[in-house]
């Protein structure tokens, strides 16, 4: 198991980290529209994600099946949300 | 596809890590199902963003920066056993335990002074949801800190099952990921 | 460990050492993948006994309502709906998936793919520890205080989601906890299949060499995981709507119970695939054997179960069509749903295609193989009805949705399930099942089940309510009680035509011939190994594939079919 493989360096993907976690709170407070600011908003958070999937859980190292296993269950939440769209936001009770 | 027979099929990638792999695509189903339901039902309405802004931004932010530290500090344990380094390993379990707990000792904090104001799980759908969602992710917390602490404790005797570091690694991570968008989701929008 | 030895490596010489294990590790606590799998069997079997005496219960009520049951009690009509949803929930997930996924995929999946054992051998020992805790919570949920759940095995909200609207509070709670058992037995179990097929494939074993059965599990599985996710977040917000008070499916709180029905569905279709796929494979897996031909179109199997898995995530809705969901979803979800068949048809007539001009052996496997193969095919057929919204308006929640899931479900778990059973009873026990008594069970089954379930579509087109106890208080069904006496009649006949098969299996497991490892002269890889294997499954080398898993009556060779694993000197091809 002594994998000598080049790695990122692990700290400066935690300072990334922290530092879209402080722009997020910041884009909260600013003074735009609300779906501007929602939209900043997930794109950091996903953008984080992304940065811990890629380096911590070493996707970037990974073949297609894994990367498949990860990326399908997210396509099927986001289409599982979109077909809900219909019978609750569309809808008005 | 059918091309040599004496071709081997070997494991090339650990049987644990595609394991934990598909794990986490169920579990990805889960909170995907959880928060999928917490969007539609937020959009269908108004004014869950006026019950949102009684939650503590500043408490949420400060545990996000420990959830993220542990993540690194528990991908480092990571790392250390790549270098046979074992009192690594252990140093930065630790480390990722404690900080587990502490994000667990805020939450309840947060909970607690929820509470005490007066926002119970029934209060209204936002609450339902928060309660429901945070609830979840924490016991999701509790369970990485339990494995981490028996990775720990295991270490003491050497590195014979340290390869499990980098599965439990992967659990920890995607708890982690799961509150990168828990944290927007409830308390910046 | 000698489990990890074991499970060690695909491909490798590995060195067994028989240790000798005693009672508790060999029969109780095994993490031997075939013990494991008959387990999974005996488990299924004796829940399909509970599942089947509801069944009568049921069906007793109906024929001749509110009159004492012989051998069971009055039912009357609350007790009759925690009767249906315990025959729903025990069948689907408490025999179906047990035998058609526990069963034949731990006994299997090593033995087709040519591995030692699972990938995770104790995690596959925890699995079914798990659901058998499963099943005494489910069971135990009949003695709580307000008796079993009874909601329906789909749980409806807001009837499911406050203790009062049923009566039901700690029968239902029980109910839900079965189901969480059960999801986690289950996700375990499919994280293992998709494991060991990935990686501890015989060499040579390559993908298209693998049985039609082990891409069905492996779909199943996949299929399984993926889809579970957003109901057990479902069930988590219905115990909370439950226990805790909050309002996730309750509308006087600011819920909506359409939710729970999304949540439910998305789910319950891929579910149905879940069980179904398995069958089909089982029932592929005996053709081929009995008609002495290779499997018609194995390519187009794999990718029609490919296209099933895929569509089954896109058509869940048409369980809704009259829940008040907006009418703009109907006519897509109809769509996805009548396309779904289009594989499905592949499939079918790929098997129909394998009969063609084949030397065909009656044996008792390829009768239940050949009466799935039909049975199914009318589900299919009423499924079109159900499936497509104008149609569907007017069978809905009826009794012709009944016999249609019957056919579909009951004719995978019982004439596909059987197919297997006597198809590998052999490899698993070592011994022949009996012939006569065997066939004497096909055509009693054959025969019963029509009868049972065929009328209830006549009674669905006459207007009979799928859930109600009692059809006699309406003016309009009183005409239509004689067929529900006959179908009564029927399913008890159904019920008591599965005593030649226990008879059989309690007999022939003490006395039957002793099987030769390969007694229907079978080219797939679990042939090759003793019967019934050894700890280990092959002695000291794993065998090595050549050939895909149907090449039977090849020109090349004077015997009629040649084993994956034979090497031929020159090949053409
Ligand atoms: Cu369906």
């Amino acid at each position: 198991m002594t994998l000598e493989r080049a790695h990122p360096n692990y700290v400066t993907v935690w300072v990334w980290l922290v530092v879209l976690m402080i722009a997020a709170v910041l884009v909260s407070y600013l003074p735009l529209a609300k779906s501007a600011v929602v939209f900043l908003i997930f794109v950091i958070a996903a953008v984080k994600a992304l940065l811990v999937a890629l380096n911590y859980m070493h996707l970037k190292f990974e073949g297609p099946v894994l990367w498949a296993i990860a990326v399908v269950p997210v396509l099927l939440v986001v289409g599982l949300t979109l077909l809900l769209f219909p019978d609750f936001v569309f809808h008005h009770h | 596809m059918e091309a040599s027979v004496a071709t081997r099929t070997a494991p090339q990638i650990l049987p644990g890590k595609v394991g934990v792999w598909w794990f986490l695509a169920s579990e990805i189903m889960v909170f995907g199902g959880l928060i999928s339901s917490y969007i539609v039902a937020r959009l269908a309405s108004s004014g869950w963003s006026a019950e949102a802004a009684h939650l503590s931004v500043p408490i949420a932010s400060l545990n996000t920066l420990v959830l993220l530290t542990s993540s690194m500090t528990m991908v480092l344990a990571f790392g250390a056993v790549g270098r046979g380094d074992r009192r690594g390993v252990r140093t930065f379990l630790l480390c990722t335990i404690l900080l587990g707990l502490t994000f667990l000792g805020i939450k309840a904090y947060e909970y607690s002074s929820e509470l005490r104001a007066g926002f119970m799980p029934v209060t209204s759908p936002f609450w339902n949801f928060y309660y429901t969602m945070t609830g979840l992710h924490a016991l999701h917390v509790l369970a990485g800190v339990i494995t981490n602490l028996s990775l720990f404790v295991a270490a003491r005797r050497g590195l014979r099952n340290a390869h499990r570091v980098e599965l439990a690694g992967l659990y920890w991570h995607f708890v982690d990921v799961v509150w990168i968008f828990l944290f927007p989701l409830l308390y910046l929008t | 460990m000698a489990e990890s030895a074991v499970a060690a490596g695909a491909g490798e010489v590995v060195h067994v050492h028989p240790e000798e294990l005693g009672f508790w590790r060999t029969y109780v606590f095994s993490t031997d993948h075939k013990m494991i799998g008959k387990q999974y069997l005996f488990l299924g079997l004796f829940m399909a006994v509970v599942g089947g005496l509801l069944a009568y219960a049921i069906r007793w009520q109906l024929a001749f309502p509110d009159t004492e049951v012989p051998g069971w009690g009055f039912v009357g009509p609350e007790d009759y709906n925690a009767l249906v949803t315990m025959h729903g929930t025990t069948m689907v997930f408490f025999v179906a998936m047990p035998i058609l996924l526990g069963a034949f995929g731990n006994f299997l999946i090593p033995l087709m793919i040519g591995a030692r054992d699972m990938a995770f051998p104790r995690l596959n020992r925890l699995s079914f520890w798990t659901l058998l805790g499963g099943s005494l919570v489910l069971l135990s949920s009949f003695f709580v205080p307000g008796g079993a759940a009874s909601a329906g095995w789909t749980g409806y909200a807001p009837l499911s989601a406050r203790p009062i609207y049923t009566g039901v509070n700690w029968g239902l709670n029980l109910w839900l906890l079965a189901h969480a058992i059960e999801f986690a037995s289950f996700l375990m179990g499919g994280v293992n299949f998709l494991t060991t097929v990935m990686i501890m494939r015989a060499p040579g074993m390559t993908f298209f060499r693998l049985p039609i059965l082990i891409w069905q599990l492996l779909t199943a599985a996949v299929v399984f995981l993926l889809s579970v996710g957003p109901l057990i977040a479902g069930a988590i917000m219905l115990l909370m709507d439950r226990i805790a008070g909050t309002s996730f499916f309750v509308p006087e709180g600011g819920g909506d119970p359409l939710l729970w029905q999304h949540l439910f569905w998305f789910f319950g279709h891929p579910e149905v695939y879940v069980v179904l796929l398995p069958a089909v494979g089982l029932a592929a897996e005996a053709l081929p054997v009995f008609c002495r031909k290779p499997l018609f179109g194995y390519r187009w199997i794999i990718y029609s179960t490919l296209t099933t898995a895929i569509l089954s995530f896109i058509v869940w809705a048409h369980h809704m069509f009259v829940s008040g969901m907006d009418p703009r979803l109907a006519m897509p979800f109809s769509f996805t749903t009548i396309l779904i068949s289009v594989p499905f048809a592949i499939m079918v007539f790929a098997m129909i295609a394998t009969l063609w001009g084949g030397s065909i052996r009656f044996t008792t496997p390829m009768l239940f193989a050949v009466g799935f193969l039909s049975m199914f095919i009318v589900g299919g057929l009423t499924g079109i009805f159900n499936g497509s919204a104008p149609a569907n308006i007017h069978v809905h929640a009826t009794y012709f949705v009944v016999g249609h899931f019957h056919y579909t479900l009951l004719s995978g778990v019982l004439f596909g399930g059987l197919a297997g059973i006597y198809f590998w009873f052999p490899k698993m026990f070592g011994r022949m099942l009996n012939e006569t008594l065997g066939k004497i069970h096909f055509w009693l089954t054959l025969i019963t089940f029509n009868a049972t379930f065929f009328p209830m579509h006549l009674l669905g087109l006459g207007g009979m309510m799928r859930r109600i106890a009692n059809p006699m208080q309406y003016e309009f069904l009183q005409p239509l009680q004689p067929l529900n006496v006959f179908i009564t009649v029927s399913a008890i006949g159904l019920l008591l035509a599965q005593l030649p098969f226990l008879i059989n299996l309690v007999w022939s497991l003490a006395a039957g011939r002793p099987a030769e490892a390969n007694p229907w002269e079978a080219a797939t890889l679990e042939w090759s190994a003793p019967s019934p294997p050894p700890h280990g499954n092959w002695g000291e080398a794993i065998p090595v594939v050549y050939r895909g898993p149907y090449e039977y009556s090849p020109p090349e060779v004077a015997q009629d079919w040649l084993p994956q694993d034979r090497a031929l000197a020159a090949r053409p091809g």
